[in-house]
């Protein structure tokens, strides 16, 4: 698994993942860190996700339920809205163009021999 | 599965990190505070009972830049309000304003009495236009009292238009939700 990321990268694709990851099942914050963090992403931590979860309710895109909880506090469960759902396709679809415009300028063969740099006059 | 037995100290310790954040919330609505407050205690408590609270405290990061995400979160990531620099406008330009109008005042007398010291009078300036009323300079054997000089409704509405333009309170105004139902 990778064990660090290029932060900006992370921070564009960061709700995609939230919002995918609460597609698969409804969570809580820190149980949706956990779940980012087993996914491979363990240089996220909860600091990051936390806002990132608030920014997607006041988006409309996540909705919000407390549920009493045994070990503590009630915890604030997260699920996709409909408009989540439809940012979820909107952005898995982006994310696959994205992807493929990139991989097919990666893909391009490299010359054996780097062109060497101009010099300077003296 | 808890693996750690969360102590006072722990809970004073995740309650010290919840009110430094809080305290960064301040701008935003109380209802959003609380709802912020518990979910922020209740996650650490969380991370607390399974990695310790020193690492549940280092894993939610500076406070500061919890607090800055949660800002941007609820009012986007432009230019924000502020009720503090609107305050800090409210107090101080008063002071300045004030000061500026008693020195001008005060300009005026003391011409008066260093031309004329020994000539009793009255003596009336009308002020600076638009923003003081007249001054009235009374001149009693080479003695000067003064009064007038007040604020003009102007005043109080360049006063409430400048903290409004330094806080920028129109972002205050609730803003149309663009959510989906």
């Amino acid at each position: 698994m990778t064990s660090s990321h290029d932060p900006q990268l992370l921070k564009g694709v960061l709700s995609l993942l939230l919002l995918h990851l609460l597609a698969e099942e409804e969570s809580y914050g820190y149980e949706v860190a956990q779940r980012l963090q087993a996914a491979g992403f363990a240089d996220v931590l909860e600091g990051t996700v936390y806002p990132a979860l608030a920014r997607l309710e006041r988006e409309g895109r996540l909705a919000t339920r407390l549920v009493a909880s045994s070990s503590g506090p009630a915890r604030k469960y997260y699920r996709l809205t409909a408009a989540g759902h439809q940012a979820l396709a909107d952005g898995t679809a982006g994310w696959s163009r994205h992807v493929a415009s990139v991989d097919a300028v990666l893909n391009r063969p490299l010359s054996a021999t780097p062109p060497t740099a101009p010099q300077r006059g003296s | 599965m808890p693996q750690h037995t969360v102590t006072w100290l722990d809970r004073l310790r995740i309650e010290w990190v919840v009110w430094s954040l809080d305290q960064r919330l301040y701008d935003l609505h109380p209802r959003v505070r609380v709802a912020r407050r518990r979910e922020v205690r209740a996650n650490l408590l969380e991370a607390a009972m399974e990695v310790g609270a020193a690492e549940a405290v280092r894993r939610i990061g500076n406070a500061r830049t919890l607090a800055e995400g949660f800002r941007a979160a609820e009012r986007g990531d432009g230019p924000r309000y502020s009720w503090i620099a609107a305050t800090t406008f409210l107090l101080t330009a008063p002071l300045l304003f004030n000061f500026f109008l008693d020195e001008a005042a005060k300009a005026y007398q003391q011409a008066i009495t260093a031309t004329s010291p020994h000539s009793d009078g009255t003596y009336i300036w009308s002020g600076i236009a638009w923003l003081q009323s007249s001054v009235t300079i009374v001149v009693h054997h080479g003695e000067a009292t003064r009064s007038g000089g007040a604020w003009t409704p102007l005043d109080y509405v360049l006063l409430l238009v400048g903290a409004i333009a330094c806080g920028r309170l129109w972002r205050a105004l609730p803003r149309r939700s663009n959510t989906a139902a």
